[in-house]
């Protein structure tokens, strides 16, 4: 079944009077507990692609469907709610608060997404997602303090520790080297099963792509495969 | 309001810097505010030292309590309506020290009452500032239209007028000085005050701009201490405005994450409010020092009222530049925002 339909969705900018279409109908499902990869040369559409199904920026037309609902015509503060509750997002470049420790960081999702638990629980859910993505000696650690592989570990972790049902990540392996890539995304698959998420990615690096349950590749704004 | 605090925490400078120009923008304001309040006090400390009611002149002074003169009938008739009433003169004069030295001063007689020092004839009652130029109490001063002499018998704090220091002297001494029977004006203490046919009445802030000069002044004084407060508050709101576009990045980050709109804003007023607390308090209190430590003949003259009063100014446009930059923030999308930050 599917848990998420992008459906005839197009995207234009403005440029003054020059209007550019970058996404020209794009018609995608994903899955439960599957790993989806968007690949594609520069410019093919598919960040726009992630970041419009994350509720990041607005489609121009088209639908969205989640849980049977159209995101597009849903108010701001719905699809913040659903991007706070429902969706995690891994960043190119991580995007940690700069200012919060690692800790910290999972600790504002748990109290952005207003997860119901105690204090308490919310101590022993963060230790264990640190443990699950081997950060947990580094907890109290500033983002400036950690190497690019274990920044992106904490923006995973950050992603997922309220339980979405959906995880986007746009291009989780581009400023890292190949071994700390591979880490990176063995774990990504791994919390996809474990967890049962519905998994997007944007890559441009094919070896990341035996991690992956499918590929979408696309060109000129279209999905051509 | 953790996440707001731990910033001001992690990135002291930043915040410091920030803080430091608003405690220097508002010290400033608050020293001017000050000498402008202490310059007005120098000019009409005698008048705006008297409670409020009401001032009456004679009609045809024009408005102009050196022109006015009452008549002896319409006083005595408006004393027995009114036990309350005072009337009293005042001119501009000089006296002479033991050893010839002049002294400015604004001499001021009066009928009997609380509102006045009364002195007997022959006796003089200073402002406190002549006794800091030498004068001691039982000293002789001499002026040249006054046939007798003045034994100098006390002083009293702040009580000047025309910036020159008040010298309170008995009702026949000044007929004799100034060769004139008439007092100048009446004043009647108390919210009801009558309206008098005979006499144009003025409330305690019109009178005060009877005096020669004092509209002038305060307009000047007023339109510098205005200026200033206008600058300092668009300075203070451009301040929170660039600091909170050049965190966009970073509200990028915390919209795209799912966090509230109000919790930016939030965010965003708490570490306005904090910064300008804080330098507020440091300039209030700096301000305040100043006022022991001012040189003695500078008028510095700065009332919490006034404090106050600028303090809400600027936590007033300190809000609104840090709640312009929160709708900059709030009609953003996460990812225009974030794209932003970057650059």
């Amino acid at each position: 079944m599917s848990a998420f339909i992008i459906d005839e969705v197009k995207k234009t900018f403005s440029n003054g009077e020059i209007e550019e279409e970058i996404l020209k109908g794009v018609n995608l499902s994903l899955k439960e507990g599957e790993i989806t990869a968007l690949i594609g040369p520069s410019g093919s559409g598919k960040s726009t692609v992630l970041t419009i199904a994350a509720g990041l920026q607005k489609a121009s037309t088209g639908e969205i469907m989640f849980e049977g609902k159209d995101m597009t015509k849903m108010s701001q503060e719905e699809v913040r709610h659903i991007r706070a509750t429902d969706f995690g997002f891994v960043f190119q470049s991580s995007h940690l608060v700069p200012f919060l420790t690692v800790a910290e960081q999972l600790q504002l999702m748990l109290d952005v997404s207003e997860t119901k638990t105690s204090k308490k629980e919310q101590v022993k859910a963060i230790d264990e997602m640190l443990k699950l993505v081997e950060m947990e000696h580094r907890k109290e650690a500033y983002p400036s303090s950690l190497s690019g592989g274990e920044r992106q570990r904490v923006a995973i972790a950050r992603a997922i520790i309220h339980r979405p049902k959906i995880l986007f990540a746009d291009e989780p392996t581009a400023s890292l080297d190949t071994n700390r890539s591979k880490g990176v995304m063995e774990l990504l698959q791994e919390l996809t099963r474990t967890l049962n998420l519905t998994t997007l990615m944007v890559t441009h690096d094919e070896e990341m792509l035996p991690y992956v349950d499918r590929v979408i590749t696309m060109r000129d704004g279209y999905i051509v495969e | 309001m953790k996440i707001a605090w731990k910033e001001m925490k992690k990135n002291k400078t930043r915040f410091l810097i920030l803080g430091s120009i608003i405690f220097l923008v508002s010290f400033l304001t608050f020293i001017i505010s000050g000498l402008a309040n202490g310059l007005s006090q120098d000019n009409a400390a005698l008048i705006k030292k008297l409670p409020q009611g009401q001032f009456y002149l004679d009609k045809d002074a024009d408005k102009t309590y050196n022109l006015s003169k009452i008549d002896e009938g319409v006083q005595q008739q408006i004393f027995i309506d009114n036990p309350e009433a005072t009337a009293f003169s005042v001119q501009m004069g000089f006296v002479n020290d033991a050893e010839d030295k002049q002294h400015s001063l604004a001499f001021v007689t009066s009928t009997d009452s609380e509102l006045f020092e009364n002195v007997k004839e022959g006796e003089i009652v200073l402002d406190r500032s002549l006794q800091e130029d030498g004068i001691q109490v039982g000293d002789v001063l001499t002026n040249n239209q006054f046939s007798g002499e003045f034994v100098v018998k006390g002083f009293v704090d702040q009580q000047k007028y025309s910036h020159a220091p008040v010298a309170f002297i008995a009702m026949t001494n000044y007929q004799e000085m100034y060769r004139v029977m008439e007092m100048q004006t009446i004043f009647i203490p108390g919210k009801d005050a009558p309206t008098l046919s005979a006499l144009d009445s003025f409330s305690n802030k019109e009178f005060l701009h009877a005096i020669p000069s004092y509209s002038a002044e305060q307009m000047s004084l007023n339109m510098i201490v205005w200026f200033l407060v206008i600058i300092s508050g668009m300075l203070f709101a451009i301040f929170f405005y660039m600091m909170n576009v050049q965190k966009i990045g970073l509200y990028g980050i915390l919209k795209a994450i799912g966090m509230k709109t109000i919790s930016l804003f939030k965010m965003i007023w708490y570490q306005m409010l904090v910064i300008t607390a804080i330098s507020l308090v440091l300039s209030i209190a700096l301000s305040q020092a100043f006022s022991f430590v001012a040189p003695e003949g500078m008028p510095f003259h700065l009332t919490m009222d006034t404090v106050w009063m600028l303090s809400a100014v600027f936590m007033v446009v300190g809000f609104i530049g840090a709640t312009i930059s929160g709708f900059q923030v709030k009609n953003i999308e996460p990812l225009q925002a974030i794209q932003q930050g970057e650059m």
